[in-house]
């Protein structure tokens, strides 16, 4: 009875680990695709709307503060700059984080099936992702305490170290971009 | 129609419309007002009879809507004080009060629906915020002044 009710128990267990592995392969035939969605979008999003210099300097630009001390603005005025500017900073840091969030996903997830990384390159990129995302903690703890000019070297570090993810994911997501297609030479044409 | 033509007849298009309209419209805040009202809030698609008719319709569509774009990113990254004064002269313009312009804009936000649909969120929400905080510089430049020149 004993010896049935072992074999029996291998037997379930058996049976729940081949269901499990079905389960994990078709969760990852959708989820690949899916990942690569979410990590192209997350790359145009960091590289299109939120990591541009220009616009992170602007964000986090003193000399803006400096006019409304300087115009003799009244207080009423600069506390509504310094709080807005501290909204749309922490936004800018939530949103980087996520972003990156979302590349690292990809990169654990699926990069290796499609991306030739060696496991330097994969080591480097785990260590900027957990830097870069303590980072991201850190500054957001910084802005809020501080106020959004708390931490402007921070905020250059940050953003240096997204881009340079960004370079190698978008290493690891090249193969998405459309085949630039060389036209037809006239001379491979039948004479 | 091959891309990389119609590429270049957008670029010819824009080239076009900076030269004939948009160099006479100086600021960016005019320029995105200007470019935002060519645009049909209903689908999206901007119309210039002119330069459709020396192009395509969707060529002149797509260069509109890379002057809109471009005026949105300069306006982004201009500096506080830029934006008042922007604020102050298009206000200047349209010959209304400054009282009145400023009841208006603080309650509506006409801004908001001038920015490209592509515009991303947080450059859009950033600008929003530099509105808002211009509207406030404005008004409190306003209340300062004598009664007489503030109306």
């Amino acid at each position: 009875m004993i010896q049935l009710l072992f074999f029996v128990l291998i037997g379930v267990a058996l049976l729940a680990s081949l269901l499990l592995i079905g389960r994990r392969g078709s969760v990852r035939a959708e989820g690949d695709s899916g990942a690569l969605l979410e990590a192209r979008r997350a790359l145009d999003s960091l590289q299109g709307g939120l990591l541009p210099e220009e616009l992170v300097q602007r964000i986090f630009a003193r000399d803006d503060l400096d006019y409304l001390s300087s115009s003799a603005a009244p207080k009423a005025v600069r506390d509504l700059f310094v709080s807005e500017r501290k909204r749309i900073a922490l936004s800018w840091i939530s949103q980087v984080r996520c972003q990156i969030s979302s590349l690292k996903r990809f990169h654990v997830g699926a990069a290796r099936s499609y991306a030739q990384l060696g496991l330097g390159t994969e080591l480097k990129l785990a260590c900027h992702f957990a830097a870069l995302l303590f980072a991201c903690r850190a500054l957001r703890l910084a802005v809020y305490v501080g106020g959004p000019y708390a931490a402007p070297r921070m905020v250059g570090a940050t953003a240096a170290a997204a881009a340079s993810i960004c370079t190698i994911s978008e290493q690891s997501l090249a193969f998405l971009n459309p085949v630039q297609l060389k036209p037809f030479a006239n001379s491979s044409l039948p004479s | 129609m091959n891309s990389s033509l119609k590429r270049m007849d957008v670029e010819q298009a824009r080239q076009d419309l900076c030269r004939r309209t948009l160099s006479d419209i100086q600021r960016p805040l005019d320029r995105l007002i200007y470019l935002a009202s060519m645009r049909d809030y209903n689908t999206g698609v901007y119309h210039h009879e002119g330069l459709a008719s020396r192009f395509t319709e969707e060529v002149a569509c797509e260069a509109l809507a890379d002057c809109h774009r471009e005026a949105f990113r300069e306006l982004v990254i201009c500096p506080l004080h830029e934006l008042v004064s922007q604020l102050d002269a298009y206000r200047s313009s349209t010959h209304t009060s400054p009282r009145e312009f400023l009841t208006a804009w603080g309650r509506l936000e006409p801004y908001r629906v001038a920015v490209p649909v592509q515009a991303d969120p947080l450059s859009a929400e950033f600008l929003f915020s530099n509105f808002k905080i211009a509207l406030a510089v404005l008004e409190s430049q306003l209340d300062s002044r004598p009664a007489g020149l503030a109306a």
